[in-house]
């Protein structure tokens, strides 16, 4: 590597971009050049009759051993030069079959990331050679005529006769001599990304004969995933084979630390084929990982009724303020979390128009637009319907339900009745693997987001004088009133809170539900059961009502599918009030139901 | 006993009503079938098939206001009795068809052939038979309501949170009906009827004989919901409705007085339902849906609820309007139900029929005054109590 | 249960809390058949929550309510408490708003309760006449159609009081039936509770001592859940922790 790495600066090769070739070939011809040196080494010392090639005075005969790894090194590099790649593949058809496996490994040693897709064709059969030129290439279509396209370049040649074009024959052995060479040009390439999609390929071809090459390319891997990967795909291969049982008992439990679904397949193929005396291995590592996958199964419910909960939460939380703490039945309230989510459809629009570089942070922009929005309609409402009907909760019912219609009609009017788009930014597309559980990005912030949305109500609740007055209001207004605190005022802002955190639910739902006039009616009942479920006028109560009932939702929907888990789920939360009128945390007191 | 029972509930408003849907059940479908085509004076087939579903939707009103005029239960789910009624009907409809469906299988309706299912599942055994279908038209509903009823009631559930729980419930019967193996069609419903009791469901004579039925179902709703109301037992209703506890302190089971107008409720729904499916040729799962419900509380409200007569005119109103708007004006008409549902609980909160109730106990008040010579006592309207004593059910408060 | 003793109405160390706060604690208390009793006490002192344990709307965490020497109280609820024979009136009138003066009454008549006969119930003559005696008693006879939602206060309260003779119980619990009378009424009121002692027995909860002074009857004075101070009016604001509470220290 000494010798080589000033030859071909890394910074030089790294900038010709996507070509691999050079980086590749000297990857290969060093991996050559060290193990001749390796074998050369003692040679050497023992040719100068000192038996132990000293540490203290190596020099003469390392330098020599060196000078001949840098010699058969570059001989190895010449024929490379003399015989280009090019050159090698049209001697592809000539000769025996052995001769075309000479030329295969010779292809392999020059190391060309092209080498390998074009051995890949040649074992399936798909190589043909075109006999007018002696171009290789690969067909497309039937016919008279068919399509050719360089199995080198990957460039289009055009309709050949068919007639004009011969496959290359391929047998068994040189089948296998493909294998091996792909396999040292992918597993041992020096792309990271290319080794681990080489191990994988071999992870699932699960072939016996790929031992030796895994062997090899693990003994020499310094990435711990691409690692792991290889030796999961060696024990694989081993299982497949008739090892000793020492060896089998080794790759059961490389397969048993792998722990999912397909490991759990592979051990089960591996025991319909096994001798006896490895039976009861495979058995038990079948049961490990069957507890495994349970407990996993278990944990993903758990993230997915988490999630679930995150999202009732938010859908209900405005609803908590609204109704636990005003106690007015605002069956508007989804409505204004359809409005959220237009805004955000109506601020990612604008961003785009005009600030095309902010977009990522669309919804930071979505947020704090959407609160007014829907705050302020709250607002309006209160002053304009409600504040006329307190102490009529069943009237207060029925016209929210009627501005509900008049809004997702004026909705529907406005953007019409069909879904809108709105778009995830980047960082919140995609998964991420959590010790095996799959977690989406959107997801993810979405409970971040509803849990941050509670603690902020919470302290707004707790810790402001708003938060005071509201909480002075409901307990007694008359005795708030004549203390100085404008009731109407609070009545209004508190209405404004629940309104406005509706909205920041829809900012929050607009990036995993449609964005459509409806989107609302899908949470009010959900939002409702949650907080009655919960325990009106408790925040806590809603924060535990939602997450429970998400994750019972999502561990009865295996069982039950999810229409019948959501009937199961309202059937329950109807017996539950039946038998806890008032809720989880219910309020106890003798002018409860005075 | 009985008669006595029914004589109660004699009285002018009575013989009005009845009077005019006799009439109704006559006239019409004379009208219909007599005069010729063309005729000034001739009822359009739409037309009679438009009034007989109108009239069914006045009966699911009348139904509500029993429990929420009398009783004050808000119920959000009283078009699942409707439907349940309808679907017990639907199924009787279904099996008319026989072997005449697309599938042509004599044992199995057309879905469940499509479905692959084997043999008719057993709830579907009986409704063959016409007056077994009629009987569930009302046992189903009722049963419903009494079980739940019994358990809402029982534990004291009241207010929005009866309302509530109403809501969940027909939306859980929603989302169940949606499901194809529950056996009742799923998505598509129950359509494609035949015959009722050996007559074509699309002859002529035949939806005339269904409006008249509905006139007459309705007129003995109104009948017995009169008599009910008239009865003692309407009096503790009404106690029950303004003062639910002070009524149990002198010895009453709410629990049992609301069970028993919710059971009776239901049933008139039921069978609303059941005269429904025949005149509109189609019951589906969107029948159960929530929204369904809540309109049916703003034909009441609008109506007049606590007076028999408001909710068959809200109904009749509302629904001509609907008929009307989405004819018209389409866009519009949500528009126009949302702003009936504020503009009523905002400004007319007794219901065209209350409002002039009002105006006319008013004016005789004021001419009694006016004889007598005293000063008037205020008048019963119903105002908004201040806002504590709402706030105060939900919330605690110091204990003495 | 054995009989336990031969009061009417029996407490014995009757306590309950809510959310930590006791209303009532161990509060014993007996009253014999066809006494009067009155209970004063500050607010607070846990008056109404002892009326709600003994109608069965509040169910006490430990003690022993008895009735009529032994029907446990503790397992009946407010319908069957109230058939057996206790009527209550409510310290705010509670009177059903939207029936007249008259319904008020015949709704509250000693009667079946359920459902069919309530339903096919006919006036009888006894019934007519029993309403007359009633509203005669209470002095409403002339606004016997009124709706009850258009009486004055007075007149509520009184109404209330009809209601309960109307229900003839064996046990009448009175919350604060002067409130908002005028003195004269108040005598009244005093009288027509002194005559319907002749016959039943009577718990009067009332601030008022000019008007407990008026019923002449052995006083019980509640303080934070239990009895403070038990005996005639003079002795009771004699004891000086009654002083105490009242005044402050």
């Amino acid at each position: 590597m000494l010798y080589v790495a000033p030859l071909w600066p890394a910074g030089h090769l790294s900038r010709k971009g996507g070509d691999h070739s050079f980086l590749c070939r000297i990857r290969t011809i060093t991996v050559l050049a060290k193990r001749t040196a390796c074998l050369i080494s003692p040679l050497a010392g023992e040719m100068a009759g000192r038996p132990e090639g000293g540490a203290k005075e190596r020099s003469p005969m390392s330098l020599f051993a060196g000078l001949l790894a840098f010699i058969l090194l570059a001989l190895a590099i010449l024929p490379a030069h003399a015989q280009s790649v090019e050159d090698l593949v049209r001697q592809l058809p000539d000769g025996s079959f052995s001769d075309r496996g000479r030329v295969v490994q010779a292809l392999a040693a020059t190391g060309d990331a092209r080498i390998a897709p074009l051995l890949e064709s040649l074992a399936a059969g798909d190589l043909n050679v075109i006999e007018e030129t002696g171009r290789i290439v690969t067909t497309s279509g039937r016919g008279d005529t068919v399509t050719a396209t360089d199995a080198l370049t990957g460039e289009e040649i055009g309709e050949v006769a068919s007639a004009g074009v011969e496959r290359i024959r391929v047998n068994n052995s040189l089948r296998r001599a493909v294998r091996t060479a792909v396999g040292q040009l992918t597993l041992m390439s020096p792309d990271a990304g290319t080794r681990m999609s080489a191990a994988r390929a071999m992870f699932q071809a699960a072939n016996p004969d790929n031992v030796e090459l895994l062997d090899e390319a693990i003994a020499q891997e310094e990435n711990p995933a691409v690692l792991q990967i290889m030796q999961e795909a060696r024990a694989v291969a081993i299982l497949r084979s008739d090892a000793e049982p020492a060896a089998f008992a080794e790759a059961v439990d490389v397969i048993v630390a792998r722990g999912d679904r397909q490991a759990l397949g592979i051990l089960q193929a591996a025991l319909s084929s096994a001798d006896a005396d490895v039976t009861p291995t495979i058995d038990a590592g079948i049961s490990a990982i069957q507890r495994h996958l349970q407990l996993l199964d278990v944990g993903q419910n758990v993230w997915y009724g988490i999630s679930l909960g995150a999202v009732l939460l938010l859908a209900a939380i405005g609803l908590a303020i609204t109704f636990g703490v005003m106690g007015v039945i605002n069956m508007a309230h989804g409505e204004m979390v359809m409005l959220g989510a237009y805004t955000t459809f109506v601020v990612q629009n604008m961003i785009r128009a005009s600030f095309p570089e902010l977009f990522a942070w669309s919804l930071a922009f979505a947020l704090p637009a959407a609160f007014l929005v829907t705050g302020l309609i709250g607002i309006a409402i209160e002053r304009g319907v409600i504040r006329w009907l307190y102490g009529r909760p069943l009237e207060t019912l029925l016209a929210t339900w009627g501005l509900s219609l008049i809004i997702q009609q004026a909705v529907r009017t406005t953007f019409g009745a069909s879904n809108r788009e709105v778009s995830n930014p980047f960082w919140m597309s995609g998964t991420f693997d959590f010790y095996g559980i799959a977690i989406t990005w959107n997801r993810f912030w979405i409970v971040i987001f509803a849990l941050v949305v509670f603690a902020g109500l919470l302290f707004v609740l707790k810790r402001t004088s708003l938060g005071l007055q509201m909480r002075a209001v409901t307990q007694n207004r008359r005795m708030a009133s004549s203390m100085g605190i404008r009731t109407p005022w609070v009545d209004a802002m508190t209405f404004g809170l629940g309104s406005g955190i509706a909205g920041l639910a829809g900012v929050a739902l607009s990036q995993i539900d449609n964005v459509s006039p409806n989107l609302g009616q899908g949470y009010i009942i959900d939002s409702f059961m949650v907080v009655v479920f919960g325990g009106v006028g408790n925040l806590w109560g809603t924060l535990v009502g939602a997450m429970t009932l998400g994750v019972l939702n999502k561990f009865l929907e295996p069982y039950a599918g999810a229409v019948l888990a959501k009937i199961f789920i309202l059937v329950f939360i109807i017996l539950f009030i039946q038998k806890r009128p008032r809720g989880l945390f219910a309020l106890k007191g003798r002018a409860v139901d005075a | 006993m009985i008669t006595a029972f029914f004589y109660r509930a004699l009285g002018a408003k009575l013989y009005w009503v009845v009077g005019l849907l006799l009439a109704a059940a006559i006239l019409i479908p004379a009208s219909n079938l007599l005069l010729p085509v063309g005729h000034t004076l001739r009822v359009p087939n739409y037309a009679v098939a438009l009034m007989g579903k109108y009239l069914t939707y006045a009966m699911l009103a009348l139904a509500l206001d029993l429990v929420w005029g009398y009783v004050g239960i808000l119920s959000l789910g009283h078009g699942a009795f409707f439907a349940l009624g309808g679907y017990a009907m639907g199924m009787y409809l279904m099996r008319q068809i026989g072997s005449r469906g697309v599938y042509g299988n004599p044992d199995l309706p057309d879905f469940m052939v499509f479905l692959n299912w084997q043999e008719l599942p057993w709830y579907w055994w009986g409704f063959d038979n016409f007056w077994f279908a009629m009987m569930m038209v009302m046992v189903v509903p009722g049963l419903l309501a009494f079980a739940f009823g019994w358990f809402a009631f029982r534990s004291r559930v009241t207010g929005v949170y009866l309302s509530i729980i109403t809501q969940a419930m027909t939306f859980a019967l929603m989302l169940a009906f949606f499901r194809n193996d529950m056996g009742f069609g799923g998505n598509n419903g129950l359509t494609d009827f035949r015959e009722i009791l050996g007559f074509s469901v699309q002859a002529p004579a035949t939806r005339a004989g269904l409006f008249a039925a509905t006139c007459v179902a309705l007129a003995v709703s109104f009948v017995v919901c009169s008599a009910i109301t008239k009865s003692k037992l309407g009096k503790i209703m009404i106690s029950v409705r303004d003062a639910e506890s002070r009524t149990r302190f002198i010895g009453y089971r709410p629990e049992y007085v609301k069970l028993f107008a919710f059971v009776v409720s239901a049933i008139i729904a039921g069978i609303a339902g059941a005269l429904y499916v025949p005149q509109v040729g189609i019951i589906n799962p969107g029948e159960f849906a929530p929204a369904n419900s809540i309109e049916v509380v703003v034909w009441t409200a609008i109506g007049g609820r606590g007076t028999l007569v408001g909710p068959i005119i809200g109904a009749i109103l509302v629904n001509y309007a609907k008929t009307w708007f989405t004819a018209a004006y389409p866009e519009l008409w949500l528009f126009a139900l949302g702003g009936l549902f504020v503009a009523v609980t905002l400004f007319l909160p007794k219901g065209i029929v209350g409002t002039i109730g009002d105006y006319f106990a008013g004016r005789r008040e004021r001419k009694l005054v006016e004889a007598s010579d005293t000063p008037p006592p205020d008048l019963p309207v119903m105002r908004p109590q201040n806002a504590e004593s709402y706030r105060g059910e939900t919330r605690p408060q110091p204990a003495e | 249960m054995t009989v336990v003793t031969n009061s009417i109405l029996y407490l014995s160390g009757v306590s309950v809390s809510f959310d930590g706060f006791r209303a009532i604690n161990n509060l014993s208390l007996a009253l014999d058949p066809g006494e009067m009793r009155a209970i004063i006490g500050p607010n607070g002192a846990g008056k109404t929550t002892m009326m709600d344990i003994i109608t069965g709307k509040t169910r006490p965490d430990t003690g022993e309510v008895f009735f009529d020497g032994s029907v446990d109280l503790t397992r009946h609820d407010e319908a069957d408490i109230a058939n057996m024979g206790i009527g209550r009136k409510f310290q705010k009138p509670t009177v059903f708003e939207s029936h007249s003066v008259e319904d008020n009454i015949l709704l509250s008549l000693k009667g079946p309760r359920s459902i069919l006969p309530t339903l096919f119930w006919r006036e009888t003559q006894d019934a007519a006449k029993r309403i007359d005696d009633i509203l005669g008693i209470v002095r409403l006879g002339d606004k016997r159609s009124a709706l009850a939602a258009n009486l004055s206060h007075g007149q509520k309260q009184w109404l209330e009081i009809g209601m309960l003779l109307a229900q003839d119980p064996k046990l009448l619990l009175v919350d604060e039936p002067v409130a908002g009378m005028t003195d004269a009424e108040t005598e009244e009121t005093a009288r027509l509770l002194r005559d319907i002692s002749q016959s039943h027995s009577v718990v009067v909860v009332e601030h008022d001592m000019h008007f407990v002074r008026e019923l002449g009857v052995k006083v019980t004075c509640l303080h934070e859940g239990s009895v403070l101070s038990e005996g005639s009016l003079d002795h009771v604001s004699a004891d000086p922790r009654v002083v105490e509470v009242y005044l402050g220290r």
